[in-house]
C-alpha cells in the first residue's frame, strides 16, 4: 500500500471519512439491535459484525499509510427519536446510507485503486439498506440534491444528505440484502 | 472581430493557394471524443439494452410486473442521468437504440435470471469505466453499479 505522503490529502480525508461512518454505523447498530426482536435483530447482529470487520480494515489501510485512524466518538446524537422497532429500522437505513455516501466520497479520489475500493466497498451498505428499507433506490449514496432534476419520478431514488447521519457528540460530525424481507 | 477575421479567410487563402481547411484543421472534421463521452455513450447504449430487456420481460410475464417495473424505472432514471451528462458532439448522436436484443427466455425464472445476469455484467462495467473519469462521473457510474447490485439482490426474492 502507498505511504500516506503519497496519497493526496483528499484521499486520506475520504479514507478516514468512511471510518468515520463505520464507526457510526456500529454505535447506531448496537440501538437498532437492542429495539428490533426475532429475525431483525439477528440481522442487526450480522450487519453490525460486518461494520467491524469494515471498520478494521479502514484502519489497516490508513494505518499502513503511515497515518493515524480516526477514533469513534463516545457516543453520538440520533438524527430522529428511536422508540420502536420501526424507529429502529429507519435508523439502520440512515446508517447504511450514511456509510454507502461516505465510500461514494473515495470515488471521487484520484487514486484509481481507492475509486475501485470505495465503488466496490459501497455495495454492500446499499444492499443492506435496500433490505432495511424494503425497496431499491436509483442512486445509492448520491445526495438528492445532484439528482433530482433529471429524474423521471420525483422523489424516487431519494437518498440522505450528508448531514443525516449520526452526529458525534464529543468531537466534530461524523458521516452520516435483499429489500422486502 | 471574429466575424471580420473568418469573412476574409478565403481572401488569405486564394492568396495561399489552399482552401480554408489547410489554414484551419481542426473545421475539417469534427475533433475526435474524449475518453469520458465515449464511455458516457457506451453506458447509454448499455443502459438502452437492460431498458428494452426489462420492457420486454414485462410484457412477456405481466405476473412479475408489481417486481420488475420498480427496477425499470430506477434504469430509466440512470438513463436519464447518464443523458444529461452529454452535451452531443459535432457529427454523433447520443445512442438511442438498443444494440443488443436476447430473447425472453420462455420460462419466468429463466427471464429473471437473465435479468440477473444482465444487471451483473452492468455492474461490472460501470466499475470499468471509472478509471481516468472525471470524479462526478466516477461517482455516477459507481453510483449506477451500487445500484444494480441490489437489483441482482431484488431479482433473488423475486416471486419467479
Amino acid at each position: 500500500m502507498t505511504h500516506a505522503g503519497k496519497l493526496t490529502p483528499q484521499a486520506l480525508q475520504a479514507l478516514q471519512a468512511a471510518l468515520a461512518a463505520e464507526h457510526a454505523a456500529i454505535y447506531g447498530y448496537g440501538i437498532v439491535g437492542a429495539m428490533v426482536s426475532g429475525a431483525d435483530q439477528a440481522l442487526a447482529l450480522t450487519d453490525w459484525k460486518l461494520h467491524q470487520e469494515a471498520r478494521d480494515t479502514l484502519e489497516a489501510m490508513i494505518v499502513n499509510l503511515g497515518a493515524t485512524p480516526v477514533a469513534a466518538s463516545v457516543a453520538y446524537r440520533l438524527p430522529f427519536a428511536v422508540r420502536d422497532a420501526q424507529s429502529a429500522r429507519m435508523l439502520a437505513v440512515t446508517l447504511e446510507d450514511g456509510v454507502t455516501q461516505a465510500y461514494l466520497g473515495l470515488v471521487a479520489v484520484t487514486e484509481q485503486a481507492l475509486r475501485v475500493f470505495g465503488a466496490l466497498a459501497m455495495q454492500p451498505p446499499a444492499n443492506r439498506a435496500a433490505s432495511w428499507r424494503g425497496s431499491t433506490v436509483a442512486f445509492p449514496g448520491m445526495p438528492s440534491g445532484s439528482i433530482t432534476k433529471v429524474l423521471s419520478r420525483p422523489g424516487h431514488g431519494r437518498s440522505l444528505s450528508r448531514g443525516a447521519g449520526l452526529t458525534r457528540l464529543t468531537r466534530g460530525r461524523a458521516a452520516g440484502r435483499a429489500p422486502g424481507r | 472581430m471574429l466575424a471580420a477575421s473568418v469573412t476574409t479567410l478565403p481572401f488569405f487563402a486564394a492568396l495561399s493557394g489552399c482552401d480554408g481547411r489547410d489554414l484551419l484543421p481542426g473545421l475539417a472534421s469534427p475533433p475526435p471524443l474524449s475518453a469520458d463521452v465515449r464511455a458516457l455513450f457506451a453506458a447509454v447504449a448499455a443502459e438502452e439494452d437492460l431498458v428494452s430487456l426489462y420492457k420486454r420481460t414485462v410484457a412477456a410475464y405481466s405476473a412479475l410486473a408489481p417486481a420488475l417495473t420498480p427496477l425499470l424505472a430506477e434504469h430509466l432514471a440512470h438513463l436519464a442521468q447518464l443523458r444529461a451528462r452529454i452535451i452531443e458532439p459535432p457529427g454523433k448522436r447520443v445512442p438511442h437504440t438498443v444494440t443488443s436484443r436476447p430473447p425472453v427466455p420462455a420460462a419466468p425464472a429463466a427471464a429473471v435470471a437473465l435479468l440477473r445476469a444482465a444487471e451483473r455484467a452492468a455492474s461490472t462495467d460501470q466499475l470499468r469505466r471509472l478509471n481516468g473519469a472525471a470524479p462526478s462521473l466516477a461517482q455516477l457510474y459507481a453510483s449506477i453499479a451500487a445500484s444494480e447490485a441490489t437489483h441482482v439482490a431484488a431479482l433473488d426474492h423475486s416471486p419467479a
